[in-house]
């Protein structure tokens, strides 16, 4: 209970103060200590987990983004809502558009599914509204009824609404596109708003375009904490720690080469996100559930989002980012003219070797619980210093009404409490890094300096519990000699 | 919403009847119930494919929100073709999927079915066991689809030797369509059938 009143003081005091920099000044986070983004240079050459980071509010980010909408559409004398399609088409590379732009604008604008192909495919759109009648709903209208996109496919507007009111309830916003046949011109922003008329569909539409939009955003992503609204912003290209400010999840950034890739799941160095998700699902493993999803799913090899195949055929479009993959072996479909059987031939070959493979599934047991075993034991730990923290708080109130030394003398204790949350989740996440690691040398001075660090913290773990008997100077050295450890460790193996 | 989708069936119900492909006995549409959300569709096997002078039958399920969604369509014929399930029917046409739009009517689906007949896309297959066949043993394709024609769709061309062959596994108590199925699948290879049937 104490814990719960604690956190929602926080964040009361979070949504009093708007600038994030300033509230970390005051605010005890357990793992904050550096966040001061003014000496980045100095703190990524010492501190292998350090990152420059925002954590910002949806108004904010829809600030942010409108600053982007509004200078592409005045250099290019657009309207704002063209210039949304231009952004979410080419992820938010304002320059790269600009260029585009000036080198040949209509195929930017074709390819951005803004105009039609050339030259512009049957009228029928056109003759029907001459003629009054639309083909979808095959209903006679007046003009004035109809509604059309640039390419010219015209439809009355009530079925244009009903268009976008089956899309938006199937999760589709920016990808909203025209009714006719062959077409595929998306409908922009202001388009699908001036003729949505329920106020819910016109709310809906607006979350998902935004959701869409941050997606899209190479340098943004959603808190991945339960119903929290803020976004984080950063720069870095590499796994890196951010914090939100809001509600204290640990989250990870990273972007790979050219799409961008963040995993979203609690921050896990050294081990790196494949392999996080990986052990993640290992641990599940026992559930119903992941039996479910392993059985029936599988992640979108370019966007990693789940997907379930409930019919059809191996060639699959995901529906997050329209890549085209084979279902057996995920590779892109495009070079599936002739190697599909490879795929499909694979299935056949499971029992060989029958006999040693229960032998071998035995072994991998024993692996894989010595190494559960100890990270969840870690995780277990981690949730105790919670209370921890508690008792420390009650101790120091205890000591200062005792007139044994003023409240101050004892705030190290508290650093130190903070250091040995940060050492052990360190340590935590080290397991699942050992378990998918090739035996040899490297696994072998991973293993060593694993040991290293996880005797430092049970001797500074049982320094701070009996701070009593413990001088600080002993305190603060060995506070000094963990953490040390953990970016020795953390230098050598986090491979970002 | 479902006042549009019953207002278009009874509108496409009409087109197609009156169009010309019907007079050519090409497509057909048939209601289920009265309440246009089911439908029997019909095409012809086109000319010039192993399809040709068979008929086959489709399930036609219509969505509450067609013509926003696309309408569920499957073989209820059994039928011998890569994009086609030969176990369920389940077909795999872009347009029944990502692909449909709202001005798409039920002809342009039939049709476009009729033209899935005559040009299979073997590198987007729906049944992977077809597909390899068409691919590697054309002729063998060709026959096969031809018997399931003539078997199922009631096509003209009979075919002794593959009767045969069907008739030496059903004396062995299989069931005549697992037979077929079997002896499909492996290229009408007796030895290797009969030891996939009894493994």
């Amino acid at each position: 209970m104490t814990t719960e009143e604690y956190d929602t003081e926080m964040d009361y005091s979070d949504s009093d103060c708007g600038d994030p920099g300033y509230e970390d000044y005051y605010n005890v986070h357990p793992w904050d200590g550096e966040g001061d983004n003014d000496i980045d240079n100095d703190q990524s050459r010492r501190d292998p987990e350090y990152a420059v980071y925002d954590c910002l509010r949806i108004e904010e980010v829809e600030r942010l983004l409108n600053e982007d909408v509004e200078s592409l559409s005045n250099s290019l004398h657009i309207t704002p809502s063209l210039a949304k399609v231009l952004l979410h088409a080419h992820n938010w590379a304002l320059q790269d558009i600009i260029a585009k732009y000036r080198t040949n604008a209509s195929s930017l604008f074709i390819n951005s599914k803004i105009k039609p192909l050339p030259p512009l495919d049957s009228l029928s759109g056109l003759k029907s509204q001459r003629s009054g009648l639309c083909s979808v709903c095959v209903a006679i209208q007046s003009a004035e009824k109809f509604s059309t996109l640039t390419c010219g496919h015209s439809f009355c507007k009530d079925c244009w609404c009903m268009h976008f009111e089956v899309q938006i309830s199937q999760g589709i916003s920016t990808g909203i596109s025209c009714m006719a046949q062959d077409c595929n011109v998306l409908a922009p922003e202001d388009f699908v708003l001036s003729l949505l008329t329920k106020p819910n569909m016109r709310e809906r539409y607006q979350q998902f375009a935004f959701c869409d939009y941050v997606k899209s955003h190479p340098q943004l992503r959603f808190c991945p904490g339960p119903n929290c609204q803020m976004i984080m912003r950063s720069k870095e290209q590499r796994a890196k720690r951010v914090m939100c400010s809001s509600c204290k999840t640990c989250d990870l950034i990273r972007n790979c080469n050219n799409f961008s890739f963040r995993c979203g799941i609690d921050y896990h160095a050294p081990t790196d996100c494949n392999t996080m998700k990986k052990w993640l699902t290992k641990c599940a493993d026992d559930s119903e559930t992941a039996n479910y999803i392993s059985a029936h799913t599988k992640d979108c090899p370019k966007c990693h989002i789940c997907i379930e195949k409930n019919g059809g055929c191996n060639h699959m479009q995901c529906y997050n980012c329209k890549y085209d993959f084979c279902w057996m072996c995920l590779g892109d479909w495009k070079a599936h003219g002739s190697e599909y059987y490879v795929c499909s031939r694979y299935k056949e070959n499971p029992n060989i070797a029958h006999e040693s493979v229960l032998a071998q599934a035995r072994e991998a047991l024993k692996k894989y619980l010595h190494y559960y075993e100890r990270w969840e034991n870690h995780s277990k730990s981690l949730k105790l210093e919670e209370q921890t923290l508690e008792a420390i708080k009650m101790q120091i109130n205890k000591k200062v009404m005792n007139y044994s030394g003023t409240w101050i003398d004892w705030q190290h204790l508290f650093a130190a409490a903070s250091l040995l949350t940060r050492c052990r989740y360190t340590l935590q996440y080290t397991y699942p890094y050992a378990y998918y690691m090739e035996p040899g040398p490297r696994k072998e001075l991973f293993e060593y300096q694993q040991a290293q660090l996880e005797a430092e913290i049970e001797d500074l773990s049982w320094k701070i519990e009996h701070a009593e008997t413990t001088n600080r100077g002993d305190l603060e050295n060995q506070m000094d000699i963990a953490e040390k450890r953990r970016v020795t460790l953390l230098k050598d193996f986090l491979e970002v | 919403m479902a006042n549009i989708a019953a207002l278009r069936i009874q509108r496409e119900f009409k087109e197609v009847i009156r169009s010309e492909e019907v007079a050519k006995c090409a497509i057909k549409v048939e209601l289920v119930n009265d309440s246009f959300t089911e439908l029997k569709g019909e095409i012809a096997g086109p000319p010039d494919t192993p399809y040709e002078g068979g008929n086959f039958v489709l399930e036609i399920k219509v969505p509450e929100t067609y013509p926003f969604n696309p309408p569920k369509v499957r073989f209820i014929t059994k039928i011998w073709h890569p994009n086609i399930s030969s176990v369920t029917g389940a077909i795999c046409l872009d347009i029944l999927k990502d692909q449909w739009a709202a001005a798409m009517t039920l002809r342009t689906v039939l049709l476009s079915l009729q033209a899935l007949l005559s040009a299979a896309e073997p590198d987007d297959p729906q049944d992977a066991v077809v597909a390899r066949q068409y691919k590697e043993h054309p002729e063998m394709f060709r026959q096969t689809a031809k018997h399931w024609t003539y078997v199922y769709a009631g096509g003209p061309a009979k075919m002794p030797d593959l009767d045969d062959k069907i008739r030496r596994l059903t004396d062995m108590g299989i069931e005549e369509h697992n037979a077929r199925v079997a002896l499909s699948s492996y290229n009408w290879d007796l030895e290797r059938a009969t030891e996939q049937l009894f493994s």
